[in-house]
């Protein structure tokens, strides 16, 4: 069931409200997507009786917010500079944000340099008489310094709560500037899961970016991603098509030119969910529905209705068939040397659906997952972008699925009942957590590393790379102390005090 | 200073989690936004060389995450419920409550909250360190503060002759505390004193805490930050305080640091100048041992010295380079604006050391602007080297200067036990400076043997 994308409010809708997005859940894959209802649009949230609920309890552990994932996202555009109207506080994200900047640019072959990123440095009498002055500063200087060819500006839960008017100011310095100034509302309170951050930043972009009058481009891509190395560019050439990245390490035209192109694909309904709806429902860019591009089954579905889109139906029969033959034999050696062998997955929600699909290509064993949080739809409501009824369909049922939002006291106590021999991360932070526990463990920075049939081979040998380092993750876990009490450490339902 | 801030030195007053999280066993509970701990932390621990989370750091630390029904209908009962939580789930001694902007803006009276656990015999405290109120620096001094008020509370000190408290680096924003406070600890030792370094490996835990009214004296070794604890302890235990306004780097300062402790505590002149003779053998033989070096390697030296890091460190640290290395000050970079009485010791303490210290001082906590003026001030012709943060690096290596690490945001580098404070600071700063040589860029101009 689809519902339109309302690009009209200059802010989006948090995802709890559009998709009925959970953050905490116990139970199996099988149960989740009876619950979820893909095409019902179960939620939490939505409905006065409730499909599918939330065991939230009354501890928790600091989570992520969505204003990290617009610098993340706004702040990794090239020509741009993003203001962070906010307390100093938010701009430490500034670092960990930089870096991965600075290493996507290096991996795509761009300039390397630093983030471009200003903090409003709100004080106390800022949050009292407001800071309308300061934001209008700030976007000068960002002018001034760098001339940019567009200026994104993040709010914060203190700007939020005051009431602070940034859609004028925006517009004001909009008309002045004569660039695109765009406001986006990812107050960290303002939704319970951090990947509204993801809506907000493309919100903004949809709504103030996108070309209005696209010449169209037949052979052209738009692949929704982050900041990972350049896998679709020589994958997507087999079908004579061209890539444009979106919204990481893109420039601003880039981001204009979504709207030119034959059609649009992602890696992650998680993170590509609501602009692929939105460039389909708003600038007539069909939309890749089909199983994401991991393992053989959702690859081989995925570039056929790419080729069905861009009308390259013969290339894609092609590319798959030389492809399957070229990774059969290295996965079949793989296979051999990781039998036996236990895997965990702890990402966000549908990379992990994809990351199970793959591990069990591999033929590894996966009995538990946590993922970060639960969207029971995605933003276009079609069916083939089930990804969680894909995994269940194609590769079988996870006995022990959780949705907790990084929360560490909870994962001791899930992995207490699987003992995985490794486990796969994406977002660090539980990582420490597993080799405390002996368990070592591959944070995915590159989010391409799994993707299509030479993920499937990439992912096998990270798999033997961190299992070789077993010993390290060993001599800590004699070492190590968990600042749990024995009370805890004891339960073996970690939603105890949630029921 | 500026108003907007590019490339950040330091996070807001809630990044004082990590001030908590440096007393062995004592745990943050954060009352704020779902980013807030974890933003704090990336910056603080990650981006202090890969510190990691430590006993209860990182992703343990508790957190309401608090979402618009609290910002909406208050989030008291959200802290309450969380306080439980925390005393069930985590095994710690003491817990501090944080507060964010969403908290602190709509009103919680989280303080209360905190207090009804204490009178109920939990080792609970209370602070408020909302973003807009201060920064990572000022975040500080309110946690030991409130820690100090409601934790050690209300004593009549039992003063025991030689113990010292020292206040010196704020955990963390230094990326070598874990080293430095070892290092003092191990001076002030040697020359008769029983410490109480409060933070890292060498503390005993919250025990120590409560054992801050018996000192004989509070040792602060800052310009800046921990001013107002000595002058709190001061008024609450009748405690005095000697302040060096200097971080002790290399020979010459920490012996000069070490005698004045020793007069103001009143300890054994005679053991005093024996410590300092076996101390200063020990540095300058190994100082004159890298004559070879700088004799080989003369052309390639730095010359022109740029520092950027906080009013505690960067001084200390310049003033070596400068008095005994021989470094020539184009630029110190101050940039965890402090006030302006505390800028006045910083100036007056550097001057003394050598005018062109205190000429060469700039208070600034853009990024953005520091970097402009390095860019402005470098001169290609002749050798540099830039200390300071990974922002510093980039710098570095875009203007041909060479470059050595000081201060945060520091995520291009591992750091375990390393300091440039004492006698054994200032020969590893040595090694770092004159290493850099090698590590920037191809040295050349060897002379031949």
């Amino acid at each position: 069931m689809k519902e339109k994308i309302n690009l009209d409010m200059p802010e989006v809708q948090p995802r709890e409200q559009r998709l009925g997005t959970i953050i905490a859940w116990d139970g199996d894959i099988d149960e989740l997507h009876r619950q979820s209802d893909f095409i019902g649009r179960a939620g939490c949230d939505r409905n006065a009786a409730c499909k599918l609920c939330e065991l939230r309890g009354p501890f928790s552990q600091g989570s992520v917010c969505s204003e990290q994932m617009v610098e993340c996202q706004a702040g990794n555009v090239r020509d741009a500079v993003l203001i962070q109207h906010a307390p100093i506080g938010c701009g430490a994200g500034q670092v960990p944000y930089n870096s991965i900047y600075r290493n996507g640019l290096a991996m795509r072959g761009h300039k390397v340099e630093n983030i471009r990123i200003i903090n409003t440095n709100l004080s106390e009498d800022d949050v009292v008489f407001g800071a309308a002055d300061k934001l209008r500063m700030a976007i000068d200087d960002a002018w001034t310094r760098y001339k940019p060819k567009a200026i994104f500006i993040a709010t914060s839960c203190a700007t939020g709560i005051i009431g602070e008017d940034v859609d004028s100011i925006a517009r004001e310095k909009q008309e002045e500037l004569n660039i695109p100034v765009i406001p986006m509302a990812c107050e960290g309170f303002r939704s319970k899961h951090w990947s509204t951050g993801f809506d907000a930043t493309q919100h903004g972009i949809l709504r103030q970016i996108v070309n209005n009058h696209p010449h169209k481009q037949e052979d052209l891509v738009n692949v929704i991603n982050l900041w990972g190395s350049d896998v679709f560019t020589p994958m997507l050439a087999n079908l004579n098509l061209r890539v444009n990245y979106v919204i990481d390490l893109a420039s601003v035209d880039d981001l204009a030119r979504m709207s030119e192109a034959a059609a649009t694909v992602g890696f992650c309904y998680t993170l590509s969910s609501y602009l692929a709806a939105a460039l389909e429902e708003h600038f007539g860019v069909p939309e890749v529905k089909a199983p994401m591009p991991y393992g053989f089954a959702g690859t081989d579905a995925w570039l056929r209705e790419l080729a069905r889109i861009t009308h390259r139906e013969e290339l894609a029969e092609k590319y798959i068939k030389a492809e399957h033959a070229r990774v059969h034999p290295r996965i079949a050696e793989l296979k051999k040397k990781l039998k036996g062998v236990k895997g965990y997955v702890a990402t966000g929600s549908a990379y992990s659906h994809g990351l199970i699909q793959v591990l069990r290509e591999l033929e590894v064993k996966v009995n538990g997952s946590l993922v970060f949080h639960h969207d029971p739809v995605y933003d276009s409501g079609d069916e083939q972008e089930d990804s969680l009824g894909h995994l269940l369909k194609h590769y079988g049922n996870v006995e022990n699925f959780h949705v907790s939002n990084r929360q560490q006291y909870q994962l001791y106590a899930f992995l207490q009942k699987v003992h995985p021999d490794f486990m796969l991360i994406r977002h660090n932070g539980l990582a420490p957590l597993a080799s405390r526990l002996g368990i070592p463990a591959a944070p995915l920075g590159d989010e391409h590393i799994a993707i299509g049939y030479q993920g499937i081979i990439n992912l096998g040998e990270t798999i033997l790379d961190i299992l070789a380092r077993k010993k390290y993750h060993d001599s800590i876990k004699k070492h190590v102390t968990l600042p749990y009490t024995d009370w805890w450490l004891k339960q073996e339902d970690a939603y105890i005090l949630a029921r | 200073m500026s108003t907007i801030i590019e490339q950040p030195r330091h996070g807001c007053a809630l990044s004082a989690q990590q001030t908590v999280l440096a007393i062995p066993r004592a745990m943050p509970i954060v009352h704020a936004g779902p980013g807030c701990a974890s933003k704090s932390f990336g910056f603080a621990a990650t981006g202090a060389g890969f510190q990691g989370e430590g006993y209860a750091g990182g992703s343990h630390i508790s957190s309401t995450n608090t979402g618009e029904q609290e910002v909406i209908f208050g989030g008291e009962s959200s802290l309450d419920k969380e306080i439980k939580g925390a005393l069930q789930i985590l095994d710690g001694d003491m817990f501090v409550v944080l507060t964010g902007c969403t908290s602190d803006i709509v009103g919680d009276d989280s303080q209360s909250i905190a207090e009804k656990y204490a009178a109920e015999g939990y080792p609970v405290v209370g602070t408020e360190t909302a973003g807009f109120k201060g920064n990572s620096y000022y975040g500080h001094e309110i946690v030991i503060k409130a820690i100090i008020e409601q934790f050690v509370g209300k004593v009549i000190p039992k003063v025991r002759r030689g113990l010292v408290n020292v206040f010196a680096t704020v955990p963390f924003q230094d990326p070598f505390w874990r080293g430095d406070l070892e290092e003092i600890k191990r001076i002030l030792t040697k020359i008769g004193l029983e410490v109480n370094i409060l933070f890292g490996n060498e503390s005993a835990g919250v025990s120590e805490w409560q054992d801050i009214p018996n000192a004989q004296f509070n040792l602060l070794v800052s310009p800046s930050t921990g001013t107002e604890v000595v002058k709190l302890l001061e008024e609450k235990y009748q405690t005095p305080y000697l302040q060096y306004p200097i971080l002790p780097v290399g020979g010459a300062e920490t012996s000069r640091f070490l005698r004045e402790i020793s007069v103001f505590a009143g300890l054994s002149a005679v053991r005093t100048e024996k410590v300092i003779k076996e101390e200063e053998k020990r540095f300058y033989d190994y100082l004159v041992s890298v004559s070879d070096f700088i004799g080989e390697y003369w052309n390639n030296l730095p010359i022109d010295l740029y520092t950027v890091g906080d009013s505690i460190y960067a001084p200390g640290v310049s003033s070596f380079l400068v008095n005994e290395l021989g470094l020539e000050p184009k630029g110190i970079y101050l940039t965890d604006e402090p006030k302006e009485d505390w800028q006045t010791v910083i100036t007056d303490a550097l001057a003394e050391r050598d005018t062109r210290l205190k000429t060469s001082l700039v208070f600034e906590n853009d990024g953005g602007s520091v970097e402009a003026d390095i860019r402005q001030k470098s001169d290609r012709t002749r050798h540099s080297i830039i200390l300071g943060s990974s922002w510093e690096k980039f710098l570095a290596l875009d203007i041909g200067s060479l470059y050595a690490y000081l201060s945060l945001p520091l995520d291009e580098t591992v750091i375990l036990n390393n300091s440039y404070v004492g006698y054994n600071g200032g020969l590893r700063l040595i090694e770092e400076v004159y290493s850099a040589v090698f590590k920037c860029r191809p040295a050349t101009a060897r002379s031949i043997y």
